[in-house]
């Protein structure tokens, strides 16, 4: 849920972008980090741990506690928290542990 | 790349050390890891009084704005996006940008990496809605985004309320407080008046979050039996502990004082670690308000002007003694004492006072 007008700060962000989740389409102002671009469309699940499979999404906001994984533009293991949503960004819900080495295996 | 003083953390005591640095001649290179500068002051929208030299009544965003702006129009050399990843064994530090990794040789350091929260750990907490009441004050005022509409607040400090308030004038409404001591835990009685009303349930613990891949319930165990909420998030606020990791890497020693939030680096009166080069300031040097944190940040700043000779004893004795002055007054009482024994032990003495400290010393030693 985004706060159009923000009681004391006013309007802060001016332009909106789409970047897509998991494929689908979303919305966010640019400006934002993947994670407030996720829960401003209601999404709070980013992912699932990597032993028992549980619901993962933010939780310090501040890049210091890693539960909030994403996959962003194949690159696995990014904090949405510290990230920059960007126009046409492919973002993807983080379900495994990557694979070590990945394209250079 | 090479300085004069490298300062890690572009938090307010950061940049306020950068500035009284950079304002005296000396070159001074600012790295924080975040995107923008301003540490956590970005989002702290509620007021401050109590600030050093006297500044009026102001919200932390716009102080935060004015201390960037300062900076921007400063000599400092800003590298945002950029974190301190380890130390070599010539003493350097090591930044990275994410992409490629470098040294930096500074002859002095400041480390104002700041204070991150403590957790609060019941069954469900690693459940998505779930988060520190610090992250939801950031995604409401700097990302202008709402965590959900009904909330539970686990914490009853000053700080738990400020959020309570934060987030009640964007449309949260708030369920219930949850504490599990006996009472409530801000000394604060303006802030608790301002939240009106309010359930709060003291004696009582979470006993389970739940819901489907996120938090839609919650069971809370109270002296009177479960009670159970809807709500779509729980905001912790257990306190802050100042950040160790780059205390480590500089080998600086440690001392634990609960009212400053445990450990942390020991350090004397000119806010120098046990490693002659690191200086520190801010949170980082203990939990405490804003005018406090701009006050180390300036003091550590007068310290290494001094080392550095940009700046004569006599004068930094002065500039010190000034600061020390007003950390006195400004800063919460028993915070201030347990700074006091930190510096103490430094000296290898029972107690320390600055008053008479600085007046002693201008007795005859300071030259310059
Ligand atoms: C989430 C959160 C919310 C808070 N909200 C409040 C509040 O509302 N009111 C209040 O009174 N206090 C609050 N605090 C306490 C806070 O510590 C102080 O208010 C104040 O911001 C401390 O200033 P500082 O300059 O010491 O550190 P900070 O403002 O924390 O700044 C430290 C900076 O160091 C950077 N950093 C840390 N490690 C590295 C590294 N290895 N490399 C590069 N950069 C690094 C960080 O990115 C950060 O920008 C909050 C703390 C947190 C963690
Ligand atoms: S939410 Fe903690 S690292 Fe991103």
């Amino acid at each position: 849920m985004q706060i159009k007008k923000h009681p004391i700060l006013g309007e802060k962000f001016t332009e909106e972008i789409t970047f897509y989740f998991n494929e689908k389409p979303l919305k966010a102002m640019k400006g934002q980090t993947v994670a407030a671009a996720l829960m401003r469309n209601g999404i709070r699940k980013f992912g699932v741990s990597r032993k028992l499979f549980k619901a993962r999404g933010l939780y310090c906001a501040n890049g210091r506690c890693t539960s909030c994984y994403v996959t962003i533009n194949g690159l696995d293991h990014v904090l949405s928290c510290s990230t920059l949503v960007e126009d046409g960004m492919n973002v993807h819900s983080n379900e495994s542990d990557p694979d070590v080495g990945g394209i250079y295996n | 790349m090479k300085t004069d003083l490298l300062i890690i953390g572009a938090g307010p005591a950061g940049i306020n050390a950068a500035l009284t640095a950079d304002a005296a001649g000396a070159e001074v290179i600012l790295v924080d890891e975040s995107l923008q500068p301003g540490g956590q002051l970005r989002q702290q929208t509620q007021l401050f009084s109590n600030l050093p030299k006297n500044k009026k009544k102001t919200r932390g965003t716009s102080l935060n704005n004015h201390l960037v702006e300062s900076l921007n129009a400063s000599n400092v050399k800003v590298l945002s996006n950029h974190a301190m990843v380890g130390s070599y064994l010539n003493g350097n530090i090591g930044v990275t940008d994410g992409f490629k990794t470098f040294e930096i040789h500074a002859k002095k350091y400041i480390l104002a990496t700041g204070a991150q929260e403590e957790g609060k750990i019941f069954p469900g907490w690693t459940l998505p809605g779930v988060m520190t009441a610090g992250a939801a004050q950031i995604l409401i005022n700097r990302e202008l985004v709402l965590p959900g509409k009904n909330a539970v607040i686990v914490g009853s400090n000053d700080f738990a309320f400020e959020v309570i308030k934060q987030l009640r004038i964007c449309g949260v409404s708030i369920k219930a407080v949850v504490e599990d001591k006996d009472q409530l835990q801000s000394e604060k009685q303006d802030l608790l008046s301002d939240l009106g009303n309010i359930t709060f349930l003291t004696n009582s613990t979470i006993e389970l979050a739940s819901g489907s891949g996120e938090v839609e319930h919650v069971s809370i165990r109270t002296p009177s039996g479960i009670k159970e909420l809807e709500a779509d998030f729980i905001c912790i606020s257990n306190g802050f502990t100042p950040i160790l990791e780059p205390f480590e890497v500089m080998n600086c020693k440690f001392t634990y004082k609960e009212i400053l939030g445990g450990w942390l680096p020991a350090y004397n009166m000119n806010f120098q670690t046990t490693n002659s080069n690191c200086y520190l300031a801010g949170s980082a040097a203990g939990i405490t308000t804003l005018g406090p944190i701009l006050l180390t940040g300036e003091i550590a700043a007068w310290s290494v002007l001094e080392e550095l000779e940009f700046i004569s004893p006599r004068e930094a004795h002065n500039q010190k003694k000034e600061c020390w002055e007003e950390l006195m007054t400004l800063e919460n009482n028993n915070v201030f004492q347990k700074r006091t024994e930190i510096i103490a032990d430094s000296l290898l003495q029972d107690n320390w006072n600055p008053k008479s400290y600085f007046t002693e010393l201008q007795g005859g030693q300071i030259h310059g």
